[in-house]
């Protein structure tokens, strides 16, 4: 019943012993140090302060949408740092070990990284950048962002919100653990079967993959529902479909993708995990197995994810292109269109990810015309951006730069996208380092969009804007890095290097490499501005201090609420009238007006049951990944347990009264995500009675 | 065109006072079909990987489908779950009346007939399993076992679920939240009953032809 | 040989070429293996690929254009035409929309008469200068070797593959253990090498000429050192080197070949060679595979540090 694994097994501890912790590698022991650290550079200023309590009630237990986001994004830039030093990792890797006169270093034949360890790192590296960094960050924007954009209080089901958070930071939390336990998948992020199947990868490493994003796509799922729901039920009074902004609008299509597809990819790693672990035969090479349906199950949820990225990007893009350009978006319902239009496309294209299957010519051109199709309403929206900037006023601050940099992104990824859709040009470059450059344009279009709306919306959530001076060093020397690197690899692809190569054997390589390390460098510089961006920001808050509409020509909902948005939102709903709202306030000059009385309403309270599903969550994972079964039982059981006893408790929230929030609102100090506690005890609490049910 | 100055002067109201009224039980059935819709898929991506493993290729020299399926006992098996649908429709029907007895009783046969569709369910595969076809022996014997076993995990939950409001309509009456999630039930109920019906189709009749 | 369509082909490609190497800072363009395609298959790729390019830099060259003019001619500072209202126009909507639509059709086509003219399976691009027997070569990857079987030769080798020249050549593969990719980037198209399935490939060169072959598809801890050795070579020197191999004392059966099927780095692809081979040799391969044979993977797979020889030899290996 059970797969026989190798290596020692015991009921207590499942297959974890002493020897499962890598203290010989200093690699990892560096690694492991560095996490401390940072770690308790974290930790020690919160028990200084004696801020435990409060990290517990306000950010822990949370179910504030704003707050929930925040943690999706910090959760994000923090993998995606990680994903960063994976990617720093493999280039140093590659730079070494080229040719077969290469030394090697820490018990490496070449470089510094033995196959087994540089083969943990680039699945990481994916893993982490696909999984972890970029999906988290962008379901923080839609967070944070999209129930503003719509003129809602919060999201349809706030706990289930905190759920999601918690699942996806599970998943995290069994990457890092791989690190420091155990070892990672050496198959790829893709998990290549048969190499993922226990044959092959015996060690634990393709459990912690298969159990990370497993638990994590179901947080994922979670979202979408919960995100369409919003969007579909939550809107303001007014906010008919054809008012939705564009960023609300491409978060509903992303979701309707993610809802739609986050099970397929359940589906194949629950056969996969079936054939680890009970030893059925979905996956293997014999027995009846078909390799070929894992590939196709897992790229019929790959592709579709693909979108699932981009489209919020595009929206981030058609956001802050017109605030900046302070002209409305050209084309707002050939946008939409085109945004749904991607949406369904990406349902038909999977098989272009393996045209060397040895599909017959006719499957192979149906799948090329119709990845080919996407660029049709991708080049739609690159006109509908280039004729946004036409006649504008444009202002080239940090996020607008970020923005129009997408933009060659986008139209590199595309010329290359449109190459590798070729079958005939695709078995030239498929597997090839060509491919990675070509899908790095199009996820750093993804992560470039993120850093515009990281700058644009920053000043929404926290009341200050970013440092301007260090934030363009960060985009300049970032657009350096990404110029520098990807140009080489292009040219590497067309020398014939292929993906994944741990040692090069091909010394003619090497100028080529030696530049992508200085791509690497700037990338680096780029992380000391980041970083700088950050202080300086911080340092300088009072000067940078914002009203409700950060960048004066803002033109949707969320910025006609305080900076910082307080807890509740909007003190009174705002009535819709027209797209672009803000906008047709300032044209009609009453964005100043302000609501004449406030009425009560009814606010959820903060629970502890999503935090403890989390945590149980990775009881449940790590469990299964030692195969401790006791622990994975347990866990599981105890999840059953807490969401039945959750169905029990009656608590309905509370009401805040309209006297509290006269005082909130009349309050001359900033409200908001940072300063929550202080200004609920500072109204008075015996306003907020029990609410009633129904 | 969308930035028009307001002509005559008179704005448009800016904000919307009043309670929004929530309607607590439509937002939770819409979630909840949204829900469905993923589970669909869930069943979409096993049914797929059923139909590529459900060659002679992928029996491995082991029993095939005709071989494995009992289209007899599965017929007992959808009897069982259409009545059991059946039974907590008539609950739902003492919901709208507010009748608390009735609720009770429609859910217990509900149960009662879940149940039994499990018992047959697994007397079905201990069977198999005597005759030495498991789910380890070839590609096709696992998506058969997997599928069918994936629907049969469905309803374990739904029975715990129901069991779950059994309690809570015994404790708390027909309050909002127990009546959205009574619906909800339903919904997942008649939902699992319509997956096999295309198990019972697509396995156990297809398999005898 | 050349069928005339090719010829055109390269009458295209050459400035293009040209152009593409002086983009390239200047440097020699003799790495860019891509750029320097062995005959007919290789030379319909690239030539597609060039295709591809000048009609999508068509259509992106004018956007980066008015990208950058617009970024300089609308920037707040230079106080240009502003027109906060202008939000929409159908004939230029319809004209986004109708462009790349009109690409699509323009590159679909090319799409469908590329992927007939290298169909891996079939490529009808080899059939008019069809004309001998094709050569048919079994090649079977393991946990990280090339073994390519001539089965009407009886014979087989390890990580070199030796094939008449103007002659077109067959392959069947499939792969004991996980997927592999061939690849020659010169020569032939890459296909995917999979246990318990077979593929095709198939390729032609008119010219004699080494090649370097690699697997593209990640296996394993031995991946980077699955590289084989492709010689082009005169029909002559080909009937000479498949006499000399047929007198290898080395034998290969299923027996000896589950020996060479264990976990094995091949450092500096070392060739070996085979001669009384089973001419079924890769129907027992592809039929243990959906038995379910697993040739045992050891835990950890030490990487030999090459010796110096060795190592110089494999770095001149290509040409």
């Amino acid at each position: 019943m059970l797969v026989h694994v190798p290596g020692p097994w015991s009921p207590l501890f499942g297959r974890l012993t002493l020897d499962s912790i890598p203290y010989s590698n200093p690699i990892i022991i560096f690694a492991f140090a560095f996490s401390v650290i940072a770690g308790l550079l974290v930790l020690v200023p919160v028990v200084y302060y004696r801020k435990i309590g409060y990290l517990f009630r306000e950010w822990l237990t949370t179910v504030d949408h704003k707050k929930i986001g925040i943690i999706y994004i910090l959760l994000g830039l923090v993998m995606m740092f990680r994903g960063f030093v994976d990617g720093m990792m493999i280039r140093t890797q590659q730079v070494m070990a080229d040719g077969p006169h290469s030394g090697g270093v820490l018990g490496a034949a070449h470089g510094y990284l033995p196959p087994e360890h540089f083969d943990q790192i680039y699945s990481s590296h994916g893993t982490l950048m696909i999984i972890f960094a970029v999906t988290p960050i962008l379901t923080g924007l839609g967070n944070i962002i999209v129930p503003l954009q719509i003129g809602a209080r919060d999201m349809a089901f706030p706990m289930m919100n905190a759920i999601s958070l918690w699942l996806t930071t599970v998943g995290a939390m069994l990457v890092m653990a791989s690190l420091f336990i155990g070892d990672f998948s050496t198959a790829g992020w893709v998990g290549l079967a048969p190499l993922t199947e226990v044959s092959y990868s015996p060690s634990v490493g393709v459990d912690y993959w298969l159990w990370a994003i497993q638990i994590s796509s179901i947080g994922t799922t979670l979202n979408s529902i919960n995100m369409i729901a919003t969007i579909v039920g939550m809107r303001a009074p007014g906010m008919r479909w054809d008012r939705l902004p564009i960023f609300t609008w491409t978060t509903l299509s992303t979701n309707i993708i993610g809802l739609t597809s986050f099970p397929i990819l359940g589906v194949a790693l629950a056969l996969l995990g079936a054939d680890r672990y009970l030893g059925t035969h979905f996956f293997t090479a014999g027995l009846g197995g078909d390799l070929m349906l894992y590939t196709n199950l897992f790229w019929i949820w790959g592709h579709p994810e693909v979108y699932f990225l981009v489209l919020p990007a595009f929206g981030i893009i058609s956001e802050v292109i017109p605030t900046f350009a302070e002209k409305p978006l050209f084309g707002y319902i050939t946008m939409v269109a085109a945004t749904f239009a991607i949406a369904g496309i990406s349902w038909l294209v999977w098989l272009h990810h393996f045209f060397t299957m040895g599909a017959g010519p006719y499957v192979n051109t149906f799948f090329s015309v119709a990845t080919m199709l996407v660029g049709i309403p991708t080049g739609v929206k690159v006109f509908n951006w280039v004729f946004t900037l036409y006649r504008g006023r444009l202002t080239f601050t940090a996020p607008m730069l970020w923005a129009v940099g997408a933009l060659f992104l986008l139209l590199i990824g595309g010329v290359t996208g449109m190459m590798l859709a070729i079958p005939a040009v695709n078995y030239t470059v498929h597997n090839s380092v060509f491919v990675i450059a070509h899908f790095h344009c199009m996820v750093l279009l993804i992560a470039y969009s993120i850093f515009a709306a990281t700058g644009y919306w920053f000043p929404k959530v926290f009341g200050f804007r970013l440092d301007e001076r260090s934030g363009k060093a960060f985009f300049y020397t970032f657009s350096l890095g990404t110029a520098v690197l990807f140009i080489a690899m292009f040219a590497l692809g067309f020398m014939g290097e292929t993906r994944r190569l741990d040692y090069l054997y091909n010394t003619q390589w090497m100028p080529a490499l030696v530049v992508e390390e200085i791509g690497i460098g700037f990338y680096t510089l780029s992380c000391y501005y980041f970083a700088k961006m950050l202080y300086v920001s911080i340092r300088d808050r009072v000067k940078n201090r914002v009203g409700a509409d950060a960048w004066g020509t803002s033109r949707t909902l969320e910025w006609l609420t305080h900076s910082p948005v307080p807890f509740y939102n909007f003190a009174v709903t705002p009535q819709v009238n027209t797209r672009d709202e803000l906008s047709w306030r300032y044209a009609n000059k009453v964005a100043d007006v302000q609501p004449d009385h406030f009425e009560a309403f009814h606010m959820p309270n903060n629970t502890v049951v999503p935090l403890l599903i989390g945590i149980l969550g990775f009881g449940f994972g790590f469990g299964m990944v030692w195969r401790i079964w006791w622990m994975a039982g347990f866990s599981l059981l105890a999840i059953i347990a807490v969401v039945i006893y959750r169905s029990f408790a009656r608590d309905k929230g509370y009401i805040l009264t309209a006297e509290a929030l006269a005082k909130l609102e009349s309050a001359n100090k900033p409200l908001g995500v940072v300063a929550e506690t202080q200004y609920l005890s500072e109204s008075n609490t015996s306003h907020m009675a029990e609410a009633e049910a129904h | 065109m969308q930035m028009n100055i307001v002509k005559d002067g008179k704005i448009p109201p800016l904000w919307h006072y009043g309670h929004e009224e929530h309607d607590v039980i439509g937002a939770k059935t819409f979630g909840f079909w949204l829900y469905m819709l993923s589970d669909a898929l869930l069943f979409a991506g096993l049914f797929a990987a059923y139909g590529v493993l459900d060659h002679t290729m992928n029996a491995a020299g082991g029993p095939t489908e005709s071989q494995v399926v009992h289209p007899i006992a599965a017929t007992w098996q959808t009897f069982a779950v259409l009545s059991s649908v059946f039974a907590y429709s008539l609950a739902t029907v003492a919901l709208k009346r507010g009748n608390r007895a009735g609720v009770v009783l429609g859910m217990l046969a509900a149960i009662g007939l879940g149940v039994v569709f499990l018992g047959l369910e697994l007397a079905d595969f201990a069977s198999l399993f005597h005759a030495g076809a498991t789910p380890f022996t070839s590609g096709f014997l696992s998506a058969f076992f997997v599928l069918i076993a994936s629907h049969g995990l469905h309803m374990v939950f739904g029975l715990l679920w129901m069991l779950v409001m059994l309690v809570q309509v015994l404790r708390f009456g027909f309050s909002t939240a127990v009546v959205a999630q009574l619906l909800n039930l339903r919904l997942f109920w008649q939902f699992q009953a319509s997956v096999w019906v295309c198990v019972y189709v697509f396995v156990y009749l297809k398999g005898t032809i | 040989m050349i069928p005339s369509r090719h010829r055109r082909i390269t009458l295209f490609s050459r400035p293009l070429l040209f152009l593409s190497a002086l983009l390239l800072s200047g440097c020699s363009t003799v790495s860019y293996r891509l750029f320097h395609p062995a005959d007919s298959i290789a030379s319909v790729e690239w030539h597609y690929t060039i295709v591809d390019v000048v009609v999508m830099l068509l259509i992106t060259l004018p956007i980066t254009f008015m990208i950058a003019l617009f970024m300089w001619r609308y920037s707040k500072k230079r106080n240009a035409a502003y027109d906060p209202n202008w939000s929409h126009s159908l004939g230029l909507e319809l004209l986004m929309w109708g462009v790349p639509f009109i690409v699509v059709v323009v590159l679909g086509y090319y799409s469908y008469q590329s992927a007939m003219l290298v169909n891996p399976y079939a490529p009808t691009v080899l059939k008019s200068a069809e004309a001998d027997a094709p050569l048919q070569v079994d090649v079977v990857t393991t946990d990280w070797q090339w073994v390519f079987i001539y089965p009407q030769q009886g014979i087989a080798t390890i990580d070199d593959l030796v094939v008449p020249q103007g002659r077109a050549v067959n392959l069947r593969l499939t792969s004991t253990s996980v997927v592999n990719d061939f690849f020659i980037p010169q020569v032939a198209p890459m296909i995917d090498v999979m246990p318990g399935m077979r593929t095709k490939d198939a390729f032609e060169v008119n010219h004699a000429g080494n090649y370097e072959g690699y697997s593209a598809d990640f296996s394993g801890a031995g991946f980077s050192w699955m590289q084989f050795s492709t010689r082009i070579v005169s029909p002559v020197d080909f009937d000479a080197w498949v006499k000399q191999t047929q007198a290898s004392p080395a034998k290969l059966g299923y027996a000896q070949f589950r020996q060479l099927a264990q976990p094995t780095v091949n450092v500096g692809a070392k060739p070996a060679y085979f001669s009384g081979v089973d001419a079924d040799l890769f129907n027992q391969v592809y039929n243990a595979a959906l038995h379910g044979t697993v040739y045992p993977v050891p835990a950890e797979v030490p990487i030999p540090v090459p010796a110096k020889t060795a190592a110089a030899q494999a770095g001149s290996a290509h040409s």
